[in-house]
């Protein structure tokens, strides 16, 4: 930890950013001016599997105004060499126009270029595309699974066998859509062979090697550039394809191309979290103490490309059970590829084990969260690595008395006002916590400002505040003296903006570039006989409002502004490259417990969330209003995935009945009640050297199974289906 | 969105014309032109006939209340007159939409809106009602918010208006002007079942213009109220709703108005479920025996086999609520 006084982190900052986003000042990928842009729009596929027999365009081409339509049948040949270390996924990537498969509903199969976006939209519904159709298989029960990825411990069978107490349950969650508010989009422009786009992500230097290797372009000759993101949730952590169908139409077109997504192909084109069917077999002791649990996971993923995400890891290591059997499998279908979303893995498989330990719980008519510590582990039950930190315990006791969790009375079906059943549910939650190799430079100008620049994005979580914050910190500024740039492919690199780790990784990054500036400054200072420093021991200097002093003693000292120009220094630059260091094998997650009471309507089957509080143990929270903000989106998404989010598809044609946010319904603000968040105070140096446990995904595990075992404690009925609708409950 | 030439209509008999030569009238827009967008609709002439004085509510000589086809949702919502003699009405209108479609929607066009299927909605789905002929991908397809009521092979989609449900109870009338002169309709007349005609959706004649809508004075003390059930608390149509008016005198109901929404093609008047009322005396019981006959004739589909249950509770809860007891 810096010796540096802690002025910025830790304090409630609004973000620095804020201004420039209300006031439309903050550019998003679809509003830079690019001089002589013109509009692309994608023409989908209306069939789910077959060929594309013909592609009329005559119409669209005379209309006025369109340049170019672009199809399998005129593309040129695109390399779309290996991308190793990218996001894309095991199997083929889609390789845009050039075959006449269809491989989805909604696969782009032409690109309509013209001046205007009108021009453009009324040319795509001009184009005539000819299919020849086949069936498509889109229904997880429908489809064959691959082979399954195994897990197991201890002998599952013969737990099971003797356990005093056994569940069988079959779990169902619905596909999800990130549904961000910004719509991807892509702006593309080719000079000579060099490419530049400016485009919607959550990994700068993803889309920079995706496009060098698509095109067969050095990677730098692609730069990408991205500075503020309108939200994501995942949907941006790789480059897909409209990203390439932009770049192939300003190649083909020799024009800047401006491609914005609609939302509805927002639903076949940026992933989704896929469906599940989770049957979960568990044994436990007259004491409520786990024996055995079977899990068998079967997944959606597409036809070309296997998804998977960290689906078993709660199953493994969240509760203490010696026999432990898992089959995870993913099944393809005639889908689009899946993308992580918020809490990917963790909030499915949480909310699997986190209804069933309420099962368990009623069963043995032990409290839910007396269950929990009954099988609260010692070490990770997963490998036996002991834990950096892992205060579930605390959560639990912390938010039981926060919430008034002795209110809640044990048997269901017992609370009434008027005609709402009223009931609480608890649920702990769980995310490994990532850390990446990441870079960052910076220079202190003579002027006693700094400027940090690192490839890393914003979705939102408020990269540009807490980074800064930390930055203001470790080299003794203000935090407005502080400029923290990102999202450009020319900043140092950085790995994808996603799993929680930008503030661990970037954050570290960013903390050892100021300390090595700090102590160049220092370094300059006492030995330079005219500073008022000359002599002192670096360990003994500190910096405080731009101003290098003796510890302790703050009127011997002098400005970096003084120090640097009386030296001629334009500025002080460093470069730092931080690596996750390879310690000793920790296991380190954050951890939460989420508290929350429901009102039901059991005659009409409306569920009504009144009150949520959630309890982190996220390590040291940098930031803390940005902290709450994270967690009541979490909470919100949660709410979402509990009670109203469902990607319909119809599996007659592949088709995606309600691809719009009329029809695909996520919480308004009627529907979002009370929510509270409270973060234990510590911090955990075995997971980074900054302290933090990751916030942003683990907010959001945990949140719907809450929601599910208070609507038990409620009504005493049990839907093992995600969303929880009206129908499940008349 | 396809091309479309686009005039202001200074006044009726301009818009009278326009209309009469193919133009379509558009006001607040807010449902016309998302389906512009889509493609669904394509007008080849748009109409705008915002700034017609079409924009006053006023009290009937026989007490009852008159609309103007341009009144907006929220205007209409929060009028003195709406409030204190038909609650339903206001209460119908605040849980519609959102604040900022309720500012720009008008009660014209409200009840001209069109369905939300999403298959009609998607002009690459089969839709009798969009294309005559080409099919109902919504029969046998994903039809979870489809209607119960009133159905045909051809079309299962609901109407989606809740004041219209309102307007249905009340026994409301349209005022159409057009080439011919004045005419009022019966809302029961106004919108059409689907039949084997789903594309045929109301009783408007070539160039025929809305001028209000009028809702016919009821006895007094009239109490009455409109009940939505829905996924969300709000931005979000009915899986079924009820608006109930009820006239009781000594203790008796001597007239009664129901209708639902949600679960029919067009909104749903409920005449047994009336008859069933009249004469009776308020209990929980006469609730639960009348809302039995709600669902009468009703037809589910694969997805949305819960709104037969669901209408009759709907029903019976809008009752009580607004009939007492309990």
């Amino acid at each position: 930890m810096s010796p540096q006084p802690q002025a910025a982190v830790g304090a409630p900052l609004s973000r620095v950013d804020g201004r420039l986003k209300v006031t439309g000042e903050a550019r998003y990928a679809a509003e830079f001016d690019v001089d002589g842009v013109v509009h692309a729009v994608i023409v989908d596929a209306s069939i789910g599997r077959g060929r594309i027999t013909g592609v009329d365009t005559d119409a669209a081409l005379a209309h006025p105004g369109v340049l170019r339509v672009i199809h399998h049948g005129n593309a040129p040949t695109l390399p779309y060499r290996d991308n190793p270390g990218s996001n894309n996924l095991p199997g083929r990537r889609l390789r845009v126009f050039q075959d006449d498969r269809v491989l989805f509903h909604g696969q782009p199969v032409a690109v309509v270029v013209a001046t205007t976006l009108e021009a453009a939209q009324h040319g795509a519904s001009l184009v005539k595309v000819g299919y020849d159709a086949e069936r498509p298989t889109t229904d997880l029960a429908e489809g064959e699974p691959g082979r399954p990825a195994n897990y197991a411990r201890g002998d599952v069978e013969a737990g099971l066998r003797d356990a005093d107490v056994r569940l069988d349950l079959t779990y169902r969650m619905a596909r999800n859509h990130h549904n961000p508010m910004e719509t991807h989009a892509t702006i593309a422009r080719w000079d000579g062979n060099r490419l530049t786009v400016w485009d919607k992500t959550q990994w700068v230097p993803g889309t920079q090697t995706e496009l060098s290797t698509v095109f067969d372009v050095p990677p730098d000759s692609v730069r990408v550039i991205n500075p503020f993101v309108g939200g994501a949730f995942g949907s941006g952590l790789r480059c897909w394809p409209h990203t390439v169908v932009a770049a192939l139409a300003a190649r083909e077109t020799g024009r800047p191309v401006k491609l914005v997504l609609t939302r509805k192909q927002m639903y076949y084109g940026t992933g989704f979290r896929p469906a599940y069917e989770y049957r979960l077999r568990l044994g436990g002791d007259r004491n409520g103490r786990l024996v055995a649990a079977d899990h068998g996971i079967d997944a959606e993923t597409s036809s070309y490309e296997t998804f998977t995400e960290a689906v078993m890891s709660p199953g493994q290591m969240l509760y203490s059970t010696p026999g432990v059997r898992q089959a995870y499998r993913t099944v393809p279908l005639d889908v689009n590829s899946p993308i992580w979303m918020r809490g990917p893995g963790a909030a499915t498989g949480s909310y699997v084990i986190e209804s069933a330990m309420d099962e368990l719980a009623h069963e043995l008519g032990i409290d839910p969260i007396e269950l929990r510590r009954r099988n609260e582990p010692a070490q990770d039950p997963s490998d036996n690595a002991p834990f950096s930190t892992r205060r579930l315990l605390e959560c639990y006791t912390v938010g039981a008395r926060e919430f008034g969790w002795d209110r809640r009375k044990q048997s269901p079906r017992s609370t009434r006002d008027g005609d709402w059943l009223i009931g609480m549910g608890m649920a702990a939650g769980v995310y490994h916590t990532a850390v990446a190799p990441a870079r960052t430079r910076a220079r202190l100008n003579a002027d006693g400002t700094a400027v940090i620049e690192s490839a890393t994005s914003d979705m939102g979580p408020g990269t540009y505040t807490s980074q800064t914050q930390v930055a203001a910190d470790a080299l003794g500024l203000a935090v407005r003296a502080v400029d923290f740039r990102l999202g450009d492919s020319r900043y140092p690199q950085t790995p994808p903006h996603g799993g929680s780790m930008t503030m661990a990784s970037i954050g570290s990054a960013t903390l050892d570039v100021c300390d090595q500036l700090r102590r160049q400054a220092i370094e300059l200072a006492v030995g330079d006989e005219e500073s008022p420093l000359h002599g002192v021991s670096p360990d003994d200097v500190v910096v405080r409002g731009g101003r290098l002093h003796v510890q302790g003693n703050p009127t011997r000292g002098e400005t970096y502004q003084r120090l640097l120009t009386r030296n001629d220094r334009a500025r002080l630059e460093a470069e730092a490259s931080f690596s996750p260091p390879r310690g000793e094998r920790r296991s380190i997650s954050a951890y939460s417990a989420v508290f929350t009471e429901v009102a039901v309507d059991a005659t009409l089957g409306l569920v009504r969330v009144r009150r949520m509080l959630a309890v982190y143990d996220a390590g040291r929270i940098i930031s803390p209003k940005l902290a709450d903000s994270q967690a009541i989106g979490g909470m919100v998404g949660g709410i979402g995935a509990a009670l109203l989010e469902h990607t319909v598809t119809d599996h007659r044609d592949g088709r995606i009945a309600n691809a719009g946010l009329a029809d695909y319904l996520v919480p308004v603000n009627a529907d979002v009640p009370d929510l509270r968040a409270i973060y234990l105070e510590g911090e955990d140096y075995e997971a980074d050297p900054i302290g933090v446990k990751g916030l942003g995904e683990v907010v959001i595990v945990g949140v719907a199974p809450a929601i599910a075992n208070a609507v038990f404690n409620a009504t005493g009925r049990r839907i093992r289906e995600l969303p929880i609708t009206a129908e499940a409950l008349l | 969105m396809h091309p479309f030439a686009y005039t202001r209509a200074s006044g009726t008999r301009e818009a009278l014309d326009a209309g009469r030569r193919g133009g379509r009238y558009i006001a607040g827009g807010t449902t016309l032109v998302d389906l512009m967008r889509e493609t669904v609709e394509r007008p080849g002439n748009l109409v705008d006939i915002s700034g017609l004085p079409l924009r006053e509510v006023s009290v009937t000589e026989r007490g009852g209340l008159r609309v103007g086809a341009l009144v907006t949702m929220a205007q209409t919502a929060a009028h003195p007159k709406v409030r204190t003699l038909y609650p339903v009405i206001s209460q119908a209108l605040e849980l519609s939409a959102s604040a900022q479609l309720r500012n720009m929607a008008t009660i014209g066009g409200n009840i001209m809106q069109r369905t939300r299927c999403t298959y009609f909605r998607d002009v690459t789905a089969d839709c009798n009602k969009r294309d005559p002929g080409s099919g109902c991908a919504a029969l046998h397809g994903f039809n979870r918010t489809h209607a119960v009521l009133g159905t045909t092979d051809s079309c299962v989609a609901t109407h989606p208006s809740d004041v219209a449900v309102a307007f249905a109870a009340l026994e409301a009338t349209v005022h159409l002007l057009g080439p011919d002169g004045k005419r009022g309709v019966p809302f029961a007349d106004f919108l059409l079942r689907p039949g084997n005609t789903p594309h045929r959706e109301h009783a408007i004649r070539q160039g025929e213009l809305i001028t209000a809508v009028e809702i016919p004075a009821l006895p007094r003390p009239l109490r009455s109220g409109y009940l939505k059930v829905r996924d969300r608390q709000s931005y979000e149509f009915a899986l079924t709703s009820a608006a109930v008016a009820l006239h009781m005198r000594g203790g008796v109901i001597r007239e009664a108005r129901v209708a639902a929404g949600g679960v029919g093609t067009v909104p749903w008047k409920l005449p047994a479920v009336e008859r069933h009322l009249v004469g009776e005396r308020p209990s929980d019981a006469l609730w639960t025996a009348a809302a039995e006959k709600a669902a009468e004739g009703a037809r589910p589909l694969e997805n949305n086999r819960f709104k037969v249950e669901l209408l009759k509770r709907t029903v019976e809860r809008q009752l009580r609520v607004v009939g007492g007891t309990k």
